[in-house]
């Protein structure tokens, strides 16, 4: 062999081991995200609606959000119980179901805990969807759960004051308490028939998520401490329902296979003639 | 070196300077994947428009590709020449899937961190005297109505900041308001988050809307507060 083509073969080496490197390394890269979703998972043969204590939920994937005191509008509250919360979801299709977990030491009447979802297509500020000064907002769906009546209020807001229980009560919430943690699942259709009322959720797509958590404590004077907007929120987040297994994918990447092969077969006859 | 190794070397090394050495360059950013592509391809085509200049060049550059692909006289070369053609189509089809599958991230959000403010913002400067009592009773305002979430240590570390996304600015850092004037502090803490142009993601931040609740000149007095608390100087224009 020549020397020259000694030389060619080590390039055609290195160049296509850089290549692989390239390709492998972008791809790597191109996975590294920090986690900022709930996701819920598809599940067959029945979702624990009422159950916060489901052995199915530790099939669910855990997602942590942390908690800030509600420091945005009056009345504001500069120090909260609850730092984080755990959410885990799943869906079968039909219903959406909604773990919140969180460490509260203290079991009180007055506990709440509630889920806030943007409503239709438009952005709503993350505090009741109040107004924004150079942006139209959009309403607000909240599912408020309260330990007093273990029950879950659909609501709507849009901006502060405006917060008001729906007509139609499309959520359902049941919490248990023990060893000092809150386990609280939130139970409704994927869609309703309020699109102007309820966030409709549509296997696939991501949408906005916010939650809050008022603990029912009183202070020495037997007040309590966290009340109405006195409270631990959380930013927006998102939350995705997951589509049904599409399997399209495979389906394109085969026919592309065949193309690849195709273009190399006639590249090569077309080279061989001297084309 | 043959016509076809520079092309390749200088391709690599390109691609090294875009991915790893451009980034660490002081106030550039990483580039995105899709901007490093189309980098490679233009100097891919520079090159190809370079060696196809003349008909010697021409044949030098593609004689050792040709020869690879029809497989004539490559000896060794032969299993990698096989291992490219099963490769090819395979990555390929791995692209294809990878850009039709569904996404399991969420959507991406592009915030400006500093929006435009209003016209009639810009350029207003401060009315109440840089003064130490000023200063001073600024920075006691500041610590009753904004250090819960920007911190005592002007850092945006509050003990009110973690559940916050985005997180309180951090004065303390010389690219919040060291590049700002005055007059944009003085309408970012008088209209708060809601008051952010669509391209601020107003609907994110918990600023509050600080004129609904405090009068104009204690707006002014926390700008001074914050800027000796910061050890920051407002950007000006002279």
């Amino acid at each position: 062999m020549k020397p020259a083509n000694l030389v060619m073969q080590r390039v055609l080496r290195g160049g296509s081991a850089a290549i692989a490197a390239m390709i492998i390394g972008g791809a790597s890269l191109s996975f590294a995200q920090e986690s900022v979703a709930v996701r819920a998972a598809i599940v067959t043969g029945g979702l624990p609606v009422d159950d916060p204590n489901a052995a199915s939920w530790s099939t669910a994937v855990p997602a942590t959000f942390p908690m800030s005191p509600q420091v945005h509008w009056p009345n504001r509250i500069q120090e909260v119980t609850v730092q984080d919360v755990i959410v885990r979801a799943m869906h079968d299709g039909k219903q959406v179901v909604f773990l919140l977990e969180y460490r509260d030491p203290t079991q009180d009447p007055d506990d709440g805990a509630a889920l806030e979802f943007m409503v239709g297509d438009k952005k709503a500020h993350f505090a009741h969807g109040q107004p924004m000064l150079q942006v139209e907002g959009g309403p607000v769906n909240i599912w408020f759960w309260k330990h007093k009546t273990d029950q879950a209020v659909d609501m709507t807001a849009k901006g502060f004051g405006t917060l008001k229980a729906q007509e139609h009560q499309d959520v359902k919430a049941k919490g248990t308490y023990a060893n000092g943690t809150w386990k609280i699942v939130f139970t409704r259709n994927l869609s309703t028939d309020h699109p102007d009322e309820d966030v409709q959720i549509t296997p696939g797509n991501f949408i906005n998520v916010a939650f809050a958590v008022w603990d029912g404590r009183k202070d020495g004077a037997g007040e309590l401490v966290e009340k109405g907007s006195q409270k631990a929120v959380s930013s927006w987040w998102y939350f995705r329902a997951d589509a049904p297994p599409d399997y399209s994918g495979y389906m394109y990447a085969a026919i592309a296979v065949t193309l690849a092969l195709g273009f190399q077969f006639v590249l090569i006859r077309k080279l061989k003639k001297g084309q | 070196m043959g016509a076809l190794g520079k092309p390749i070397i200088l391709m690599v090394a390109m691609y090294v300077f875009l991915k790893f050495v451009l980034p660490n360059i002081p106030g550039s950013a990483p580039l995105p994947s899709s901007l490093i592509v189309l980098y490679l391809l233009l100097t891919a085509a520079g090159i190809v428009i370079f060696q196809t200049l003349s008909g010697e060049s021409k044949d030098a550059f593609w004689g050792p590709m040709q020869r690879f692909l029809t497989g004539e006289n490559i000896g060794g070369m032969q299993a990698i020449r096989y291992g490219v053609f099963i490769l090819f189509p395979l990555l390929v089809g791995w692209q294809t899937y990878g850009s039709t599958a569904a996404s399991d991230v969420p959507p991406s959000e592009s915030r400006t961190i500093h929006p435009a403010p209003p016209g009639e913002y810009t350029g207003l400067s401060n009315p109440v005297q840089k003064t130490p009592e000023n200063i001073m009773q600024g920075k006691g305002f500041y610590a009753a109505f904004c250090s819960p979430c920007h911190g005592a240590n002007f850092d945006g570390k509050g003990p009110a900041a973690r559940g916050f996304n985005p997180p309180p600015a951090n004065f303390a850092d010389p690219t919040t308001i060291a590049m700002l004037q005055e007059s944009y502090l003085f309408w970012r803490i008088k209209k708060g988050g809601v008051g952010l142009p669509i391209e601020g993601a107003p609907w994110k931040s918990a600023m509050p809307r600080w004129e609904a609740e405090l009068p104009d000149e204690w707006i002014w007095k926390i700008i001074l507060g914050e800027y000796d608390g910061a050890h920051q100087s407002p950007r000006t224009w002279e």
